[in-house]
């Protein structure tokens, strides 16, 4: 899985796009690795913009869960921003926005996690 | 075995199997440049003849006619020698018809046995005048040759022999550059006939045949090229055949030997030219051989031919008779009188073909030999094998028929035999290490493959335990409830190939409370499986002893929590429904919410202030209960991702399709709508095999008054 990734105010944005099934699911981790070393406390922000991301299972969910608890473990700053509605309605379901922090757009989440 | 082939591997294999090759293709060009020294010559000389054998000189006109003493001739005159004066009218009878020119392929070198002074002292009693009377051979044989391009044979020797002598007739006039010469075979003195014979003949001409040739080679036997010119004591004699074409040009016939970097390249006497070796020696190009122009010497003295049969044509005297013949072999494989090179050399000159062996043709062979080795080098290791043996066998065509080419359209001898043999342990060596790499990668491939199929049989066994702990802990709704009037449950669990930690439950807490469960544990193998069973496990235990499943839940996943290494977590629905009363408490840890049917309506049930997150995904997360009354004949569905995200051409099952199917089987018996409810997901999968685990459990409440 390819993860561009572009710097905008501070912030690491990385771009996740597709399906994250549970065949999906193994790839995202590993691409997301190497983003989730640099998220560390005094490091940039990442931001995962998941505007392209049509659905996700709950081994993509679980892809994010053990994301979120790396970065906190090394103080880093991880949240997810621009769900379509259907993955609104997982992330819902399963109050994965008690997770990872979730916002509406990737512009009002550089704003809030630059800071 | 494995001592020896260890090295051996590593010198075909070293520089990537080129260096060893490349070392072959050296010695094979050394080789090459002393083939004279090798048993390859043996292979060269075999293919030359091969080449005359499919291609032998044509052989149209027959400007040669060979008088041959033969075995009818001596039976009619008497032993060999005879008396000169019947050679002289033998001589006599062809000068009759003006032969263009006579050779007489003999060497008179000592006085007649009838002569008379020979006479005298044998028999000294003889009168001087019977002596007188006496005719004298030698002088009438020197009158038959007189006056006629006529030539004699003269033997050359390396040693000077008693009654050797210096020929009296050399070539007049020579020019000869010392280049040529150096190549040139050179006498000491010579076998010649008697003075007064030279005198009376035109010119000489020398009839020896390669002598050096003979010796050195062991191959005895096969003649495959003449001298046409020699030295003795540095006067210059061409060969009797070649003597006899200049007297028939006559005075003003010039001999010009060509020569070329090496030595000589051609001869050439008046406008007639043919190519020859360094050293003067004339490669023959054989015709087959023809008994049409023998004709016995005895038929020639009786006057059986007519004399214009000589006319305008090239006589030779010699002999033809099985007790004095010099026979040859000639590469054709034919056996013949010595005499007939003669002729093949005169036909040869006058129809300007040899056979041709330039100084530049072992320079051409090395030539093809490098390249055709570098190319084989550069291919080889790049081909499969098949190809490449394709590409030595077109290698091998190309030379072959370009040595076959070269022979046919002007006599050149390319040794592409030679070149080919020597090229083959370079090939062999080449492919030798394609197939040893080959068989390495299909070694290699079958151990990857033998470990790939060990790897699936140990995933597809660790599967097949994780899918035997999963559905062994299903309880079985029908024979559970049994009897029991006040409400009606089904499930149903059909697992994925890969994937999947679905689970559900149903028992009884106590006579009036029934639990139903429903969760899908993320991850897969035998480490979901085991944290399904506990999940399972601990729901039980736990509810049993908190009766407020929002505090239970709590626990359920502070206990999940102590042994969580893989991270696992699981969303769950739980419901804990009092039959009498029809009162539910449920929680929700990200599971979907169910469906609930109240009289035709579907509706999803509330989770949307209760619900958390999955169990051991956050943590720590204050589960709440909330409660719903039931109404007699309300049917609650739980389900699983696997129902609303089936897939069929990136469309999902979803959940609008699910809550209209539920409304079509409310009437239905709950086992047949658990299976009519299964059976449209998978129509609407169409096949496709499913991605994650299918679970429903449904539960009709029949309330207290039926």
């Amino acid at each position: 899985m390819n993860l561009p990734i572009r710097e905008a105010a501070g912030v690491l944005i990385v771009s996740v796009s597709g399906r994250i099934d549970h065949t999906a699911s193994e790839e995202f981790a590993l691409a997301l690795a190497p983003v989730l070393e640099r998220c560390r406390q005094g490091a940039s922000p990442v931001l995962l913009d998941f505007s392209a991301v049509d659905y996700i299972s709950s081994a993509g969910l679980r892809v994010l869960m053990m994301a979120s608890r790396q970065a906190k473990a090394q103080r880093g700053v991880l949240a997810i921003a621009a769900l379509q509605p259907l993955v609104q309605e997982v992330f819902a379901i399963s109050r994965f926005n008690l997770i990872v922090p979730c916002y509406a757009s990737v512009d009002s989440a550089c704003q809030v996690i630059a800071s | 075995m494995k001592r020896l082939g260890g090295p051996l591997l590593a010198v075909i294999r070293a520089g990537r199997g080129r260096a060893f090759p490349l070392l072959l293709l050296v010695a094979g060009a050394l080789l090459l440049g002393r083939i004279e020294n090798t048993a390859l010559l043996a292979v060269r000389e075999a293919q030359f003849d091969q080449y005359q054998r499919l291609m032998p000189r044509q052989r149209d006109s027959e400007p040669v006619v060979v008088v041959g003493i033969d075995s009818q001739s001596l039976l009619r005159h008497g032993q060999w020698p005879w008396p000169r004066d019947l050679l002289a009218r033998l001589v006599d009878r062809i000068q009759a018809g003006q032969p263009l020119a006579l050779g007489i392929d003999i060497v008179f070198a000592e006085r007649d046995r009838y002569s008379p002074e020979v006479l005298a002292d044998r028999l000294p009693g003889l009168p001087a005048e019977a002596l007188a009377g006496l005719p004298d051979p030698d002088g009438q044989l020197a009158a038959g040759l007189a006056g006629h391009p006529t030539v004699l044979a003269v033997v050359g020797l390396d040693q000077p022999l008693p009654g050797s002598r210096q020929p009296a007739r050399p070539l007049p006039v020579l020019t000869l550059d010392q280049r040529a010469a150096s190549g040139l075979p050179h006498y000491a003195a010579a076998l010649t006939s008697r003075p007064p014979l030279e005198k009376a003949a035109a010119g000489e001409g020398l009839i020896n045949a390669s002598p050096q040739r003979l010796q050195a080679n062991d191959e005895r036997g096969v003649l495959r090229s003449v001298p046409t010119l020699g030295l003795v004591n540095q006067m210059p004699f061409l060969s009797l055949p070649l003597e006899m074409v200049r007297q028939a040009l006559g005075e003003h016939a010039r001999v010009a030997p060509e020569s070329g970097p090496g030595g000589m390249t051609a001869m050439r006497i008046g406008d007639y030219r043919v190519p020859t070796q360094a050293d003067g020696e004339l490669l023959l190009h054989f015709g087959p051989a023809s008994s049409h122009y023998y004709l016995s010497a005895a038929d020639v003295l009786a006057g059986v031919h007519p004399p214009e049969l000589f006319a305008g044509r090239f006589a030779i005297v010699g002999f033809n008779s099985t007790g004095l013949q010099d026979r040859i072999v000639t590469p054709l494989g034919q056996s013949l009188p010595g005499i007939d090179i003669h002729v093949q050399v005169i036909e040869s000159l006058l129809a300007g073909v040899a056979l041709q062996r330039p100084y530049w043709m072992p320079w051409l062979e090395l030539g093809a030999l490098l390249l055709g080795g570098l190319l084989l080098v550069t291919v080889t290791p790049v081909l499969r094998p098949r190809y490449a043996v394709l590409a030595f066998a077109g290698l091998g065509v190309l030379l072959g028929g370009g040595g076959l080419l070269a022979f046919r359209h002007g006599g050149w001898l390319f040794d592409s035999a030679s070149t080919l043999m020597l090229l083959s342990p370079v090939f062999m060596s080449l492919l030798a290490n394609t197939l040893i790499a080959a068989d390495g990668k299909r070694r290699e491939a079958e151990r990857q493959l033998q470990a790939s199929r060990e790897e699936a049989a140990r995933v597809n066994g660790e599967l097949g335990a994780a899918r035997r702990i999963q559905m062994g802990l299903l309880p079985d709704p029908a024979t559970r409830f049994a009897g029991d009037t006040r409400f009606a449950v089904a499930a149903l669990l059909e697992p994925a190939l890969a994937v999947g930690g679905d689970y559900y439950d149903c028992f009884m807490l106590d006579d009036k409370r029934l639990c139903l469960a429903i969760g899908d544990v993320s991850g897969k193998g035998i480490p979901a499986s085991l944290f399904m069973a506990i999940s399972k496990t601990l729901t039980g235990t736990l509810l049993r002893r908190q009766p407020d499943p929002g505090l239970a839940l709590r626990e359920i996943e502070d206990e999940l929590n102590r042994e969580n290494g893989e991270c696992l977590f699981v969303t769950a629905f739980v419901a804990v429904v009092d039959v009498d009363s029809g009162l539910m408490e449920y929680v929700c840890a990200g599971h979907d919410a169910p469906i609930l049917l109240r009289r035709g309506q579907a509706s999803r049930v509330d989770t949307a202030d209760i619900g958390g997150p999955p169990l051991c995904a956050a943590g720590d997360y204050p589960y709440r209960a909330g409660s719903l009354q039931l109404q007699p004949g309300d049917l609650l569905c739980l389900f699983t991702d696997g129902v609303t995200e089936a897939r069929a051409d990136g469309e999902m099952f979803g959940i609008e399709r699910l809550m209209q199917l539920t409304t079509a089987v409310d009437r239905t018996e709950l086992p047949a709508a658990v299976a009519s409810l299964r059976d449209a997901v998978r129509d609407f999968e169409a096949g496709r095999p499913p991605a994650d685990d299918l679970t429903l459990l449904l539960l009709r409440w029949n309330g207290t008054a039926v």
